[in-house]
């Protein structure tokens, strides 16, 4: 395709960033705030905030089958429901049908999409935790994959600047394992969560329970009122939509703070499949994209391109790029694009009761829950895996108390009155870098004619391992902290993708032949392509990541933003 | 289901189930099998000072879930233990519908029996490996359908706790909490949460 003049003129933009998610939409505010005008292109539909939140204020009857998952639907959400909650009426109105969206697994991969503007941003579990010094030393440490090219230290202020835009809720711990960050008020833990809080402190040398560090507003900031930002309600209906943008989405925050400067320009409906390379001038020049209503082909044009689709997506996009510099997809010397597949794993974990507390309870429905941080291989911890895992989980009364009937009357009256408390854990476990664990492009095309993707990746040795530990030391704290009928479980089902937190794919690295950014999110060999999203990612530690994106997001912007001055790119 | 439900059963049933093929006829109860279900659901989950299980839906309600989330052979089955009631009842004296209340309450419990017997022969009949303990799955099993009477109970219980009329009188319904209360004293003739 080849447009010229005014057509060309009116597609041309000091930079790109492709996807409007949790990262793109920070990339978004961060360039139009440093004076550049920003194209962002976002390959969904447009989610409006508020009125574009469909379910946001229903009730549990306002759907016909009360939340639960219809035959036709589990066929459509085929891989959204392997979730085992993102498939419910009211909850998938945000996620892509799977059906319309195919893709190939050679070992089962649960990739889970949400095509939109704001991405997953809005149904995101918001839990944001920092990063601390080792996970940043993990590849090295252990030899597994390739050392990181930066360090805490160098994100951060990153994380300073980004907690303080976002609103982070968090307790202070002074923890080396779960650094503070730049916190709001923390939510309350329960009577039941305090104690396990405190039994774990007296009883496990080492071990730590605090409240989850979560992005919701429990004190707006001036700024983040400015942005028409709200106090969280604690209705706990997030993955709809927040309706006072209490929570922190690419509509609440990024992007009313983008539209602000006046400098930014957003098309919905185009998706990006390619990025331009000039081997002439040696560097990229714009973007190709395909409307996914319409078909029709259009090119975009900029300095500086920010690609921010989705980790799977951004390496998507960086395979189908090849030029006389860039053969085998844009980046790509190490081969390592498409590589190191790394997502979380969970539900490993363990369950049970506890007598006590009857004249207990809580007021709310926080959306949020307990966090115990990473213990094994932490200090003199040592076990047979490497790296760690954190558990996330909570308390609650059971509705009802145990009666003699099992229908009528009295059974009814029994289900009315809070019941014994309940608690359970489950962990997060980190995935090492593999490089055998990896998406291609094979010969099949979707509907706009663009290459269906196949993923052969699976947990390795290190992650099985961990798993043992994940329910057993789940199990061990909870026994010992007095709860009783105690089930510990590890679900040998859950596939990669599970976590939601897929990435690695476009990694950073010290050089050109070992990964395919540097330590500024650059692409190696196009330097004006920057990839900030879980592509990046060298290695997963076992927290979750979307902080991380943020930071770097903002830290490449600056960096970028900078370069573009020097006349540096 | 007996005695308390469990946050986390109410977050299982939330999930739904894996059906193994699309319905060749929909599911759908007689006019005489609804008003059948309609009562042994009340009779479940009765008025007291609050309404019941026939003023919040739940029959019609247990129909669509039949209809639309389970399979082929989870309603057939199904069917087959309102015929198994019906055939209960007429032994006792009548249809069910005819029967005293506590003629109707012995049906039931012979109802719940009977799948508490059904579920454990299912347990036996599964072949556990004895080196890994997993259960051996040939893939002859017939599809698992639960029993009539564990199914009528759990959607009972599903719908009435999660309709307008159950979630608001017979449990306390917050819409908008607007605050976080983590540890506070049960107040005197404090229900239980709905959950949303």
């Amino acid at each position: 395709m080849n447009i010229q003049g005014k057509a060309k003129e009116q597609n041309t933009f000091d930079a790109i960033v492709v996807g409007s998610g949790i990262s793109g939409g920070w990339a978004a505010k961060e360039l139009t705030e440093k004076g550049l005008k920003v194209l962002m292109l976002e390959r969904g539909r447009d989610v409006v905030h508020v009125s574009g939140y469909e379910d946001a204020m229903k009730e549990s009857w306002d759907f016909p089958h009360r939340g639960r998952v219809d035959k036709k639907s589990a066929e459509e959400y085929w891989a959204v429901k392997r979730t085992g909650y993102a498939a419910n009426e009211g909850s998938r109105g945000l996620f892509e049908k799977d059906s319309e969206h195919p893709y190939k697994e050679k070992r089962r991969f649960d990739w889970i999409r949400g095509y939109h503007t704001g991405g997953r941003s809005l149904m995101w579990g918001r839990q944001s935790y920092r990063w601390n010094e080792r996970d940043f030393s993990a590849n090295l440490e252990d030899g597994h994959g390739t050392d990181w090219p930066i360090r805490y230290s160098d994100l951060a202020p990153w994380y300073d600047y980004v907690e303080k835009f976002a609103g982070i809720s968090g307790q202070k711990e002074n923890w080396d394992v779960l650094p503070d960050g730049q916190f709001q008020k923390p939510m309350e833990l329960n009577c039941v969560e305090q104690h396990l809080r405190e039994s774990i402190e007296s009883k496990f040398e080492g071990r730590h329970l605090t409240v989850g560090r979560v992005a919701h507003l429990t004190e707006p900031t001036a700024e983040q009122t400015a942005l028409g930002r709200g106090s969280c309600q604690f209705r706990n209906k997030c993955i709809r939509g927040c309706p006072y943008g209490a929570y922190f989405s690419t509509q609440a925050a990024t992007l009313p703070a983008a539209k602000k400067t006046e400098n930014l320009t957003m098309i919905n409906d185009k998706i990006v499949y390619e990025v331009i390379y000039d081997d002439e001038l040696g560097k990229a020049t714009g973007v190709k994209a395909i409307d996914q209503n319409t078909k029709e082909e259009v090119e975009y044009y900029a300095k500086i391109i920010f690609l921010n689709a989705s980790a799977i997506n951004s390496a998507w996009i960086m395979m189908q790029s090849k030029s006389k510099r860039h053969p085998n997809g844009l980046g790509n010397l190490s081969g390592q694009l498409g590589k190191n597949i790394m997502d979380h794993h969970l539900s490993s974990g363990a369950g049970g009761v506890i007598d006590g507390w009857e004249d207990k309870y809580y007021y709310g429905n926080r959306p949020n829950g307990v966090y115990i941080p990473r213990f094994t291989n932490w200090g003199n911890d040592k076990r047979d895996f490497v790296r760690g895992f954190g558990y996330q989980g909570r308390a609650s009364r059971n509705q009802g108390i145990p009666s003699d009937l099992s229908f009528g009357a009295e059974f009814k009256e029994s289900l009315s009155i809070p019941g014994q408390w309940s608690m359970n854990i489950g962990g997060f476990g980190e995935t090492l870098p593999d490089e055998n664990n990896l998406m291609t492009l094979t010969s099949d095309k979707d509907q706009w004619g663009l290459p269906v993707i196949e993923f052969d990746a699976w947990w390795g040795e290190n992650e099985q391992k961990m798993r043992l530990a994940m329910r057993d030391e789940a199990v061990a704290m909870l026994e010992a902290s007095g709860f009783k009928e105690v089930n510990g479980y590890k679900d040998e089902e859950k596939s990669p993708g599970i976590g939601i937190h897929e990435m690695g794919t476009a990694r950073m690295g010290t050089e050109e032949k070992n990964s395919v950014l540097n330590k500024n999110n650059q692409v190696w060999g196009s330097e004006n392509v920057f990839v900030t999203d879980g592509a990046a990612m060298t290695s997963s530690s076992c927290v979750n990541p979307s902080l991380t994106y943020m930071a770097l997001t903002a830290r490449a912007a600056e960096f970028a933003v900078n370069e573009l001055k020097k006349m540096n790119l | 289901m007996g005695g308390a439900i469990s946050a986390p059963t109410i977050m299982a049933l939330m999930e739904g189930c894996t059906p193994k093929s699309a319905a060749a006829t929909p599911f759908k109860l007689t006019a005489d099998y609804q008003k059948l279900v309609a009562e042994i659901a009340e009779i479940i989950i009765p008025a007291t000072d609050t309404p019941g299980a026939k003023a919040a839906g739940v029959g019609p309600f247990i129909e669509l879930m039949l209809k639309d989330c389970y399979s082929d052979a989870q309603g057939a089955h199904f069917i087959k233990g309102l015929d198994s009631v019906e055939e209960k009842a007429k032994a006792t004296g009548g249809n069910f519908l005819s029967l005293s209340i506590d003629q109707q309450t012995t049906v039931l419990k012979e109802m719940e029996s009977a799948g508490k017997a059904e579920n454990e022969e299912v347990a036996k009949a599964k072949d556990v490996d004895a080196e890994t303990g997993k259960v051996k799955d040939d893939g002859s099993a017939a599809e698992k359908v639960t029993p009539f009477f564990n199914i009528m109970k759990e959607l009972t219980l599903f719908g009435y706790f999660t309709s307008e009329i159950g979630a608001t009188q017979a449990l306390d319904f917050v819409s908008i909490p607007g605050k976080y209360e983590g540890c506070i004293d049960l107040k005197e003739g404090q229900k239980a949460y709905a959950l949303g």
